[in-house]
């Protein structure tokens, strides 16, 4: 019987060469650390040598931090939502989802750095415009009268006690699932999953909590003026869509490697696109569409102006970019279930999403609302006076800066699984996760 | 492995607990049924009985006077025109759109269990889908009466489509309206096709085992000469998964849409970025109110606690707090950027809710949906028959009365103080809404009665005897011998 088979085989599928990275990885960690240091000295370098100032400097640091905070918290949703459904097919690649929360532990610094810098060297309101009110009453009075009335929320010692809870929130929640996890591994008792199921409502609310709120302060609040109800349910979107395509990528990377063989198969490989292509194409789309489909049909000048500004210039055509890599192409390439279970499209398709989950909320952050915007006569005066705005794409800030970052987030990660098995050992449904086949 | 369910002492005689689960182990989810001929039995004696019980007739009765209520108002209003209802100037949705909201709403828990549920591969779904998506289609029915009866001039209902005609009139084909008439009438068809398709092979089954001509020829005709070949299994098992495909999106859009009725306008209060999954939450919260609603009785009635246990009736429990919690989520994201906009007028609208002359809606509407669902954090409360259908009942009241106060209290109170006004319904607008109750269960009694109210196939391929090559349980080790243990025990195999 095949079931007889499969016992058989169990031993040599859970043996330690399968299912642990090799002594090789420690000069992958290390390399991938250089590169992450030399990538974020090459792009302060880059930054002082071309004159960027502090406030693109700032806001490529969000778009950065922000890429690799979204993968780090989809993995720690991914984890928690496992332990809320109780769910089977999942164990054998919920270790790589924890690994990446687990650098929660640790990421704080990225934000904690740059932020006191900023602090320090007086250019926190460049970045952050409602903490320079001044200067925006002179720039932008419009804008200045209606932020002048949130600074009981909008201002430098609350936007600090809150950042300092979400982080302390994510990396506690990351840690505490990282431990109980890698504890059963040594163990093999059935309470660490009872705890980790316990604590799993507590934590997805405070997730859902604080990443809203981290997307309102973090990211919102650079157009201090704008808002938008449906922004922290767009940030959880974009998180699914790094997290899941991150989780695909290292998961083939490592069968490439000849690692998890007989343990993640297509079956695994196969769900794990779905949700890809549920949450990080389809619902981050339908959460994108209900934000501009709204704002542009009630055509409010208090919100269109942060449309306006991503329909200007070169913005536009990274916003018609978004929305055919980011929902058209990628949605016709997994919707059927061929490419989900062939890990060479799916990690072409992963790859991809992980691109454009960066465009994504380099789209987010970058934009300017254009000067003009409340003195304009038409649209179209607006839109010529604007063609020449320039995404600055190709300007090497935003590359370093993201090497640097990822290269912190991969080193980190792989630090973090070289101690442990690759997949949760002796978690008690490995057994239904090894077998687990769709349909 | 599995986890054997207990007998509770705090639960009432007859009703076993297989919420527990011990980690590896999976819970079993038909109870006392050891064979797929106990199944039938089961289910088919509802329709099979010579009589109904004595509770579904006094309740047919009373939902069909109801119904004839509903009619009586209908042809009332009708006949006399909208002004017998409560409206006013700036009130001029009210009763008629609330409820259609209400109604779309309570559609939504089946299309979610019998497409969302299935992708995600929840076995339990089996016992309750056929019964939530025969909801869904009777709900949208009374949906689908309101905005055809409000807008004033029923004999020109058809011009809601595009149809041509020799004036080259056509509706506002960028007005959300429009868009919603599309949107209801695909999910109506959509859910009737997948209600119905899943229902053939039971279909057949009732077919095969009626004595009367009646009965032969009825379920014969609809069965559609299904004979449980390998062929037909192939073909409906690809039909129900296409359907479920079909109806993911339809989940999202049916709701999208109808929050886009009120979204896409300026009025504080309905123009907010969060109303298409809010209101999508929200239904869902509302439909698995109404199906808990629905199922702790008809179990109770028809002797089926052991299929529809206490497990499945956890799980929805389960999706309600979730859900109520997504509702909470949206109502506080409403409140903090009506005041972070630093607009006016949205903190107007918000701090009018709460505080304004409709105050009480707005409280009723946050203690139902909000604080009283979040009893269910309690297992205690989760697993209690009453506990949960009287928080279900709760949770019903007050999202009839979210939309009552989303709708309401934004129009009664706009930009300009001089306009605004207080809208009082009228007992026309009361009955009808009490008649469209009559006209749900009505039909709601009839598919009961005569449809096979468990979808009898999809619960068998879920019961261990249907995996005894050992695919059923968590450590490859199925119910191959529980499948044996002695039928006649109630808790086979109880330690």
């Amino acid at each position: 019987m095949a079931h007889a088979a499969r016992k058989a085989d169990l031993s040599s599928t859970l043996a330690d060469a399968n299912i642990r990275l090799d002594g090789g990885v420690e000069s992958i960690v290390r390399n991938a650390w250089i590169v992450g240091g030399v990538g974020i000295v090459a792009a302060l370098a880059w930054a002082f040598l071309s004159g960027s100032g502090a406030e693109r400097i700032g806001r490529v640091w969000i778009v950065t931090y922000s890429f690799v905070l979204s993968i780090a918290l989809g993995g720690l949703f991914f984890t928690i939502v496992q332990h809320l459904t109780r769910a089977g097919w999942s164990v054998v690649v919920r270790r790589i989802a924890e690994a990446y929360a687990a650098n929660l532990r640790w990421m704080w610094l990225l934000f904690a750095v740059p932020v006191l810098l900023l602090l320090v060297t007086g250019k926190f309101g460049y970045v952050f415009p409602w903490a320079d009110l001044a200067h925006m009453r002179e720039v932008h009075p419009d804008e200045a009268t209606l932020v002048e009335k949130k600074t009981a929320y909008l201002n430098v010692p609350f936007f600090l006690l809150r950042s300092t809870a979400y982080l302390a929130i994510w990396a506690a929640l990351g840690w505490f699932f990282w431990r109980r996890s890698t504890e059963q591994d040594a163990d093999g008792g059935i309470a660490a999953t009872e705890r980790m199921q316990r604590w799993a409502p507590a934590g997805i609310i405070l997730f859902g909590l604080s990443t809203t709120f981290a997307a309102f302060d973090w990211i919102m609040s650079l157009n201090p003026a704008w808002f938008s109800t449906i922004f922290g349910v767009y940030f959880f979107a974009a998180s699914c869509t790094s997290a899941f395509a991150a989780m695909i990528v290292a998961l083939v990377l490592l069968e490439r490697r000849g690692k998890l063989v007989g343990v993640v198969t297509a079956e695994h490989f196969q769900d794990l696109g779905k949700l890809l292509f549920a949450f990080g194409i389809v619902f981050w789309a339908y959460i994108a569409f209900s934000q501009y489909m709204l704002i542009w049909y009630s055509n409010q000048p208090e919100t269109t102006g942060w449309y306006i500004a991503r329909q200007m210039g070169g913005w536009k055509w990274l916003s018609i970019a978004l929305l055919f890599g980011h929902f058209v192409i990628p949605f016709l390439l997994l919707v059927s279930k061929h490419p989900k279970r062939y890990t060479t499209t799916l990690l072409f398709v992963a790859a991809w999403m992980l691109v454009f989950s960066w465009l994504d909320l380099y789209w987010l952050v970058m934009p300017q609302i254009p000067e003009g915007l409340a003195t304009a006569t038409s649209y179209r005066a607006l839109a010529e006076e604007n063609a020449g705005v320039s995404t600055r794409l190709a300007d090497p800030l935003n590359w370093l800066a993201l090497l640097g970052f990822v290269g912190l987030f991969v080193g980190s990660t792989l630090r973090t699984l070289a101690g442990h098995a690759l997949i949760p050992v002796r978690d008690p449904r490995l057994a239904e996760s090894l077998a687990f086949e769709n349909m | 492995m599995t986890t054997l369910p207990i007998e509770r002492a705090y639960l009432p005689s007859g009703e076993v607990d297989n919420t527990d689960e011990r980690p590896g182990e999976r819970a079993e989810l038909v109870l006392g049924h050891e064979t797929f001929h106990q199944v039938t039995e089961t289910v088919c004696r509802v329709t099979e009985a010579r009589r109904p019980p004595l509770v579904w007739t006094l309740g047919f009765l009373f939902s069909l006077m109801l119904t004839g209520m509903l009619g009586a108002m209908v042809t009332y209003l009708i006949v006399t025109g909208v002004g017998v209802w409560g409206l006013n100037n700036p009130v001029a949705w009210a009763f008629d759109i609330t409820n259609f909201v209400f109604w779309v709403g309570i559609g939504h828990a089946g299309t979610l269990i019998s497409a969302i549920l299935f992708l995600f591969r929840q076995k339990w779904r089996t016992a309750i889908n056929r019964f939530a998506e025969a909801m869904t289609i009777f709900a949208v029915i009374c949906a689908g009466l309101f905005p055809g009866i409000h807008i004033g001039r029923v004999w020109m209902a058809y011009y809601l489509f595009p149809l041509p005609n020799q004036m080259e009139m056509w509706p506002q084909f960028r007005s959300p309206l429009l868009w919603d008439v599309f949107a209801v009438s695909t999910y109506f068809t959509v859910s009737l096709l997948f209600w119905y398709v899943g229902m053939i092979p039971d279909l057949a089954t009732l077919r095969d085992r009626a004595t009367g001509r009646i009965r032969q020829i009825a379920y014969g005709l609809f069965a559609l000469g299904w004979r449980g070949s390998h062929r037909h299994w192939h073909r409906y098992e690809r039909a129900y998964l296409l359907l479920a495909a079909l109806s993911t999106p339809l989940v999202l859009s049916v709701h999208s849409v109808v929050s886009f009725d009120f979204a896409v306008s300026q009025l504080p209060g309905w123009h907010t970025t969060i109303f298409p999954p809010y209101f999508v939450a929200g239904a869902i919260f509302s439909g698995f109110a109404m199906v808990v609603t629905l199922a702790v009785p008809a179990r109770q009635l028809f002797g089926l606690k052991d299929i529809i246990t206490i497990r499945h009736l956890e799980n929805m429990n389960k999706v309600i707090l979730v859900t109520g919690c997504m509702v909470g989520y949206a109502y506080a994201m409403e409140f903090f950027i009506a005041w972070y906009s630093g607009s006016m007028y949205e903190q107007f609208a918000f701090i009018n809710r709460a505080f304004g002359q409709y105050w009480w809606a707005y409280w009723i509407m946050v203690s139902c949906n909000v604080l009283t669902p979040q009893l269910f954090w309690f297992r205690r409360i989760r697993t209690s028959i009453w506990g949960m259908f009287i928080l279900s009942l709760f949770v019903n009241v007050g999202m009839w009365f979210e939309r009552f106060v989303i709708i309401v209290t934004s129009l009664a109170n706009d930009f300009l103080p001089s306009s605004w006004d207080h809208f009082t319904p009228t007992w026309v607008d009361s009955l009808t809404m009490l008649g469209a109750f009559g006209l749900f269960f009505t039909l709601f009694l009839l598919f009961c009665r005569y449809l096979p109210m468990i979808a009898m196939a999809e619960v068998k391929a879920i019961m261990p005897a249907a995996h005894a090559d050992g695919h059923g349980g968590g450590d490859g080790h199925g119910g191959g011998e529980r499948a044996r243990v002695d039928p006649n025990a109630r808790d086979g195999g109880k330690p």
